[in-house]
């Protein structure tokens, strides 16, 4: 599924964002499947809302997105279900963890929302390389954010899709354990011939970016 | 396994009081209706099935009430008959003739000496229960055939034989008498033969055929006033209260015994008019606490709803899960009702079996399809409401 922006401006950010050259806002943009694409963007230019007007969490811009020929405001209901459950997987900045779940539940959850992609072993085979086995027992609410964070993205990767969108991914990790999930990201990319989002503050080489550009 | 994470996440809102409520509510409700319906389909079996059917009484013989306003004027006028005719408990209706001649009957033994003055009637053919090939007759008949009311017989056997020293007769003797009928004309005494050819207890007077009655009255009447004063009613249900109304109202009278299941019904159709509308009552504010319970739940895990829609769960896939959530009790208290209703069925059946009356011993078709009907309505209300609610909770 290609995904292209067509003069995507955020009505809250408007006035910000026409006063300064961005190579996504408010310009024609196509990211075609399988591309790695790593986008830069400093504090307050809108990387958490570009996120959320991807995945239609937000609807307040003015522009189209488009989910290959569907224009993303069209799509409600089942039909949005259906594009999270096969196309679009998401990590949050704030990880929207089911705190009241344990750190297994939350990645199970995912995993059976829709035909299972992978089967429950691959949990634990995920979460042995990322070295969170210990806690998968243990309610998420209690994990620290470290730990957190390496259950959503191992709950990212239990679906199906195309795309992965990922605001911050590894901000609450130190480099070894960025390395890992970044080695298991790539992995699970490649398997399934998808593409990725990676927005951050800064630049930095965890992937083999098809194409970087800033917010 | 999505539903059990989903159990855990939406769980059901505090109020277990108010779960309770809602299903004692509903219960009560419930049984209600059920045992409305029920009593509704006894009382029905009761009245118009065949084991429990009673020939006679579904006859009526009527006329006007005499009274000190009547008097000197009985008649039924035909506007009346027409009027009585045109009403829905009525199933047919015929006018009773009475003769307008003075008339007796002796017998020709002399062993058996019996006289006696009467006074005959005749009704159309549809309304007499004796099948006789006697009863027909023309000018060329060698006798009258009658029809004697049981009444008559029994009381000649039990009271008038003993008092004159005379033989009890059977039916069968009584048919076999050729009787002597004394008709007064204004030229003297006609006499001819009759004889009874069956017995009725469906008419309590001594009737001949009407052939004969309008032959007799045209030749021998002494007054020309041709207006009936009875007529005899046919009806499915003598105790339907519409009918003993309506008499009443005409200002008509019958056999008081025939319609005294009226008086019953009314009380029966009330209990169940009040079982009826406090059921629905009940079933309303059953529904209404069931939707804010709902409501209630899925307010309270508005939160985890609002994430688990974020992260890909679809509208049909929540909504299932509520379905599955909260419809089962409803299913569940409508067997439960249903079972209850069917053994306080069966008890009554086994109450009124003992007394030679006969109901179904198992819930009626109009009882299941009552529960089949309700459980589409609870079906629809939960429904509607959890997509109300899951609609609402992701704008």
């Amino acid at each position: 599924m290609q995904i292209r922006l067509q003069n995507v401006v955020p009505v809250p950010l408007r006035e910000k964002i026409l006063q300064r050259k961005s190579e996504v806002w408010n310009t024609n943009i196509v990211f075609d499947q399988g591309h790695w694409i790593k986008i830069k963007a400093p504090s307050g230019t809108g990387k958490t809302t570009f996120i959320h007007t991807l995945y239609k969490i937000r609807n307040d811009y003015s522009g189209d997105v488009w989910w290959g020929n569907q224009n993303s405001r069209e799509v409600t209901g089942d039909a949005l279900a259906q594009i999270r459950q096969q196309k679009l997987s998401i990590i949050f900045q704030d990880l929207r963890l089911f705190g009241e779940l344990t750190a297994r539940e939350n990645i199970e959850l995912n995993r059976v929302l829709q035909e299972p992609f992978y089967e429950g072993a691959m949990i634990d085979e995920m979460a042995e390389q990322l070295g969170v086995t210990h806690i998968l027992r243990q309610r998420a609410g209690l994990c620290s954010y470290g730990e957190q964070q390496r259950i959503a993205i191992i709950r990212s990767l239990m679906q199906p899709f195309d795309w992965l969108l990922m605001d911050e991914p590894f901000s609450h990790l130190d480099q070894e354990n960025t390395r890992k999930a970044a080695a298991l990201i790539a992995d699970e990319c490649s398997k399934r011939k998808a593409g990725f989002i990676l927005m951050d503050l800064d630049e930095d080489d965890h992937f083999n970016y098809f194409k970087r550009v800033e917010l | 396994m999505l539903n059990q994470l989903l159990r855990k996440l939406i769980r059901s809102a505090s109020g277990r009081t108010q779960w309770l409520l809602a299903v004692v509510g509903l219960s009560i409700a419930l049984l209600l209706i059920f045992a409305a319906v029920q009593v509704q389909v006894n009382y029905n079996d009761l009245l118009h099935g065949k084991t429990n059917q009673d020939s006679v009484a579904n006859f009526l013989v009527i006329n006007k009430l005499l009274n000190n306003q009547t008097y000197g004027n009985a008649t039924l006028s035909a506007a009346e008959i027409d009027d009585l005719k045109k009403q829905s408990f009525t199933e047919d209706v015929g006018i009773l003739t009475p003769s307008r001649f003075k008339a007796s009957v002796q017998s020709y033994s002399d062993r058996f000496p019996f006289y006696t003055d009467i006074s005959f009637e005749s009704v159309p053919a549809q309304f007499i229960d004796v099948n006789s090939k006697d009863w027909k007759w023309d000018e060329q008949s060698a006798f009258i055939p009658m029809i004697a009311p049981n009444m008559f017989l029994d009381f000649y056997n039990f009271q008038f034989s003993f008092s004159q020293n005379l033989p009890q007769l059977t039916q069968d003797v009584v048919k076999m008498i050729v009787f002597k009928v004394n008709i007064n004309t204004p030229n003297g005494v006609v006499s001819m033969n009759g004889r009874v050819v069956g017995f009725s207890d469906r008419i309590t007077s001594l009737l001949v055929p009407q052939e004969f009655m309008d032959w007799a009255n045209q030749r021998y009447s002494i007054n020309q006033d041709t207006k009936p004063s009875r007529v005899v009613m046919r009806t499915k249900d003598p105790g339907n209260p519409q009918l003993v109304e309506y008499l009443k109202g005409h200002n008509l009278v019958t056999d008081a015994d025939k319609t005294r299941f009226s008086k019953y019904r009314q009380i029966v159709n009330t209990v169940v008019n009040i079982s009826w509308i406090t059921g629905a009552v009940m079933l309303l504010f059953a529904l209404l606490i069931f939707t804010l319970f709902i409501q209630l739940t899925v307010s309270s895990c508005k939160d985890e709803i609002e994430l688990l829609v974020t992260l890909g769960a679809s509208p049909k896939q929540l909504q299932r899960f509520l379905m599955k959530q909260f419809f089962p009790a409803n299913v569940f208290i409508v067997l439960i009702t249903l079972l209850i209703v069917t053994g306080l069925q069966y008890w009554v059946y086994s109450i009124l079996s003992q007394q030679n009356m006969f109901v179904s011993a198992f819930t009626s078709y109009y009882t299941l399809l009552t529960a089949l009907l309700i459980l589409l309505v609870l079906w629809i209300t939960n429904r509607t409401t959890i997509r109300k609610y899951v609609v609402q909770q992701q704008k």
